[in-house]
């Protein structure tokens, strides 16, 4: 699952995460006609919108095995929301619940269905790595992402003080409260930068969005990456 | 005006809509609560060094300044001391009955004015003059219910002779207490408090029962903690042996 | 969207509120060591996670059986000496305790800090009136003689500086004062000494109420909600229905949690059990204890989307770590009650459409339900108050049509792509080394203040062509 932020504005992370699959024998499909996992609008409030794309998105991805996202919110949507919201129909309902139970996010498909702790890749330089708030709290996932990071040759992982704090994004939040969502941004990228790390990694493109917007508009050097750009930077696809 | 029958009338309504959100229940209770305060004095009975020992630890902790005396013989001395290094003279105490010692026959002679509580009805004026010593007194000696080891606590039950402002407007309070009262665990306190409440008739005379843990305490002004806001700047717990 | 976030009202105060740089030091230390005491006094309890589980459990269970407890309780009072007075709204509340206060010749009450009352406006009634109220605690006696609002649950001077508080009690009080929070306390102290010994009425909320005992319990740290429920001949106690709990075991459990919760103590300095009037033979004590019962909209939320919000024990744990409580302090939200349970509580006492911009105040971070003791789920009350506001039509129109556009683009791939390909168009002016950096219209609300990636030449799905294997 692509995630439609993955599609529109960070392909790369798309096409790093297959090349990574790949490299792990993993065969990737890519059901065609994806959109948007349909949390902004749940989060907004439009629960009969919201609805009508978790249906849809049910049937997209029925024939799939496994689904790997590159999002924690994403996933969590699919995991936690999409079963509440097409209660109404059971057969749906089902289908929901057992989407729910075949879907991960990119750092747990890799640590618990893989049952990969490393890939061999290699980074020079530091990292710190963000928490971002629906894996970390609702997938409950701090673990993964860190345990594939620490694997990396050369690359040093520093823990950032006050990971699990907010980088404040919030979907629809950060637009609708610029100011607000600016100042806690401003507090997360102060502790970023204090860590002295070349790259920060996060596991969802919202937060990457966020952070990556802040570090490039105060010409930082620290490059926001996601992770699986990190672990597959380069090669053929 | 809204009435006893109205207000629960819409409450009921309302809880006739829906079955709750969960399958839940409240905590179980002691079936006997006599029974079951028993059992933890008799647990206690052996386990009381481990309670005050933690007690102390919990007390300290809280900037509590625990005493150990071999005796009640010995509380006055050590009130006096405690007095003579504040500089103070004016001391509160409960009765002599619900104390165990009479500080006032003891001290009374060393420069130290005395106020006890008594245990009889007050009478006409007595209020307003026991308010005026209290107001005056600079330190406070009372008893202890129980004193709780989980998280340094003392524990006071109010009434006859137990006036409550004797444990709180002095600067200093001294809390005396022994083996008996030395409960390990809020769960412990919880099951006394049932038994208590079970049989007020014979062991309960007042309203109010206080936790103490600690001096009186804010940090309402730039998070910095200070101590002594409303209540007692110093308390110290008195442990007397072989009781 | 534009309506939520140019000069609506709460999103100018949560900007004046970024703007006062004392207020952004203050709030950053203090929630900062809030959160660093909560996470140690847990750390250090590995009961903690079970007893938060028992505590939840045993609200909800009070809850399906209130209507029982609630009587348990008011006929324990009576037996005891109090009365019980039933106050189906904030201004009942009020009125009760406006005529008790006649009624008694009360001139001079002391309050130990109360949200409930905070909740019904009481001070300016009582005033009104001519009865003096005075606030004990040392935060709200510092904000009551500012004449403000309390700005966190447990902290409510958490603003101001000490040396405004000095400049403030001189001002107020005459003489010149100390920056110094030992000095100021010790002339907080004399000052309110005196009002506790002469005041007719001591008022407090209430914590807890337990029913089966008919005890009415005050968790405080200063001594306050002791000497207010000793020393004048009348003790009236306000609180929410909803703080009805069943029996002493039950109580433990809360004790066990809830300082912890709020400062990171074991137990505040005092938790203070009180059952009724004074006892016959008791030297001290009211002569009176009146406890009334307030409704105020929470009976309403028994069946309603927000009944967890009952369990709230006002410990003020989610305001600590909220990301948006941390920049905005608690005056910006502009109720009584701050913070993500405050958005839920005014909505529950005033009504949904009264948090139509504060129900967005949240980045849905969950923190708050992480923190919490009774693990009350306030993000999905959030998303579920969105969707209230959001069917029954108000949102604004402009965000509805623009979220109307975004779910067309969700359910029609080729609504999806005709998006890309128009944005892929319209970036062009604005784009330089894939960055858009300045944008107009509705877009500057981001670029203001970040950089938005472009959106890509090729999207994933179109590059999937050629990434696909056969």
């Amino acid at each position: 699952m692509i995630t439609c932020l993955g599609d529109m504005f960070f392909p790369e992370v798309g096409v790093a995460m297959v090349r990574l699959l790949r490299r792990l024998g993993v065969d990737v499909e890519f059901p065609p006609g994806q959109t948007c996992c349909g949390m902004p609008l749940f989060n907004s409030g439009y629960h009969a919108d919201a609805r009508a794309v978790a249906a849809r998105t049910v049937k997209l991805f029925a024939d799939a095995g496994h689904v790997v996202v590159p999002s924690g919110s994403c996933a969590w949507m699919v995991k936690a929301e999409y079963p509440g919201l097409l209660a109404d129909d059971p057969a749906l309902h089902a289908e929901a619940r057992a989407l729910a139970a075949r879907t991960y996010e990119l750092s747990q498909f890799l640590v618990e269905v893989l049952k990969v702790s490393g890939v061999g890749s290699t980074f020079s330089g530091t990292l710190t790595y963000h928490d971002s708030c629906h894996l970390l709290r609702g997938l409950g996932e701090s673990r993964a992402p860190r345990t594939l990071l620490r694997s990396l040759e050369h690359g040093e992982l520093v823990e950032l003080p006050g990971s699990d704090e907010c980088c404040g994004f919030g979907g629809s939040f950060s637009v609708r409260l610029p100011e607000v969502s600016t100042a806690i941004l401003d507090k997360k990228l102060a502790s970023v930068e204090a860590t002295g790390a070349d790259c920060l990694v996060a596991c969802d493109a919202g937060c990457l969005m966020q952070m990556g917007g802040g570090l490039s508009r105060r010409g930082s050097r620290v490059r926001a990456l996601h992770l699986a750009q990190v672990l597959a930077p380069e090669g053929p696809p | 005006m809204t009435t006893r029958a109205s207000f629960l009338e819409d409450i009921r309504r309302e809880m006739a809509k829906t079955r709750g959100l969960f399958e839940a229940s409240t905590s179980p209770r002691p079936a006997a609560p006599q029974e079951a305060a028993e059992a933890v004095r008799r647990q206690m009975l052996e386990r009381w060094p481990q309670a005050l020992e933690r007690f102390r630890e919990e007390f300290e902790r809280v900037a509590g300044v625990f005493h150990r005396v071999p005796s009640l013989e010995a509380v006055p001395a050590l009130i006096g001391e405690i007095a003579r290094a504040r500089q103070a003279r004016r001391i509160l105490s409960w009765s002599p009955e619900a104390l165990g010692v009479d500080l006032g026959a003891r001290l009374g002679g060393e420069g130290f004015v005395v106020t006890s509580a008594q245990d009889a009805d007050p009478r006409e004026g007595e209020r307003r003059r026991h308010r005026e010593e209290a107001a005056a007194a600079e330190i406070g000696v009372t008893g202890a219910d129980w004193a709780l080891g989980e998280t340094g606590t003392l524990i006071l039950v109010s009434g006859r002779g137990r006036p409550r402002s004797t444990s709180l407007l002095p600067a200093t309070h001294v809390a005396v207490f022994g083996a008996p009262q030395l409960l390990e665990s809020l769960e412990q306190v919880g099951i006394m408090l049932e038994a208590l409440h079970a049989d007020p008739s014979g062991t309960m005379s007042g309203a109010v029962i206080n936790f103490i843990t600690g001096p009186s305490r804010t940090a309402d002004i730039e998070l910095t903690l200070t101590r002594g806001v409303h209540g007692p700047k110093d308390v110290h717990a008195v442990f007397v042996e072989g009781r | 969207m534009s309506e939520t976030s140019l000069g609506a009202p709460f999103a100018a105060r949560a900007r004046g509120a970024l703007k006062d740089a004392y207020l952004q030091e203050a709030l950053g230390i203090a929630t900062t060591k809030f959160i660093g005491l909560r996470r140690e006094s847990f750390e250090d309890f590995p009961q903690g996670d079970a007893l938060r589980d028992r505590a939840r459990a045993i609200k909800e269970a009070t809850l399906q059986q209130l209507d029982r407890h609630l009587e348990r309780l008011a006929d324990n009072i009576e037996r005891l000496g109090g009365r019980v007075h039933w106050a189906a709204t904030g201004d009942e509340a009020r009125d009760i305790i406006l005529r008790l206060c006649r009624d008694k010749g009360v001139r001079m009450a002391v309050k130990s800090k109360s949200m409930a009352t905070e909740e019904i406006e009481l001070n300016e009634a009582l005033e009104h009136a001519g009865v003096k109220p005075v606030e004990t605690d040392l935060g709200e006696y510092i904000i009551q003689l500012a004449h403000e609002k309390p700005s966190h649950i447990i902290a409510p001077a958490i603003h101001k500086t000490k040396g405004q508080v000095a400049d403030l009690f001189s001002k107020e009080l005459g003489g010149r004062f100390e920056a110094d929070p030992e000095v100021l306390t010790k002339v907080a102290r004399a000052e309110l000494r005196q009002k506790f010994l002469e005041a007719d009425m001591g008022i407090t909320g209430a914590n807890f109420a337990v029913a089966e005992t008919g005890t009415v319990v005050l968790v405080t740290n200063e001594g306050n909600g002791r000497m207010v429920t000793s020393l004048p001949r009348i003790h009236v106690a306000v609180m929410g229905m909803e703080k009805v709990i069943p029996s002493m075991t039950d109580l433990m459990v809360f004790l066990a949690i809830l300082a912890r919760s709020a400062t990171g103590q074991k137990l505040s300095s005092y938790t203070t059990l009180v059952r009724g009037p004074r006892q016959p033979g008791e030297m001290e004590g009211p002569e009176e204890f009146h406890l009334i019962l307030m409704d105020n909209g929470r009976t309403r939320q028994i069946a309603g989307t927000l009944r967890e919000a009952l369990y709230c024990l006002r410990c003020g744990a989610c305001l600590n770590v909220c990301p948006v409580y941390r920049q905005i302090g608690g005056h910006a939200y502009g109720h009584t009650y701050p913070g993500p349970i405050g958005i839920l509580l005014t909505a529950m006492l005033k009504g949904a459409p009264s948090v139509k911009e504060l129900a967005h105040a949240s980045s849905l971070c969950g923190a708050c339900k992480d923190v919490c003791p009774v693990r009350i789920d306030i993000p999905r009350m959030l998303v579920e108050l969105r969707d209230h506001l959001d069917t029954k039509k108000i949102a604004p129109w402009t965000e509805r049509l623009l979220f109307g556009m975004a779910r067309r683009m969700m359910m029609r791939p080729s609504w999806f792509r005709r998006g890309a390909s128009v944005a892929r168009l319209a970036q062009k002016p604005f784009a330089r080394a894939g960055r858009l950096r300045a944008l107009p219209l509705f877009f500057g609300k981001w670029t203001a203040t970040r950089d938005l990636p472009a959106v890509a030449e090729k999207t994933f799905s179109e590059r999937w062509q050629e990434l696909r294997r056969p």
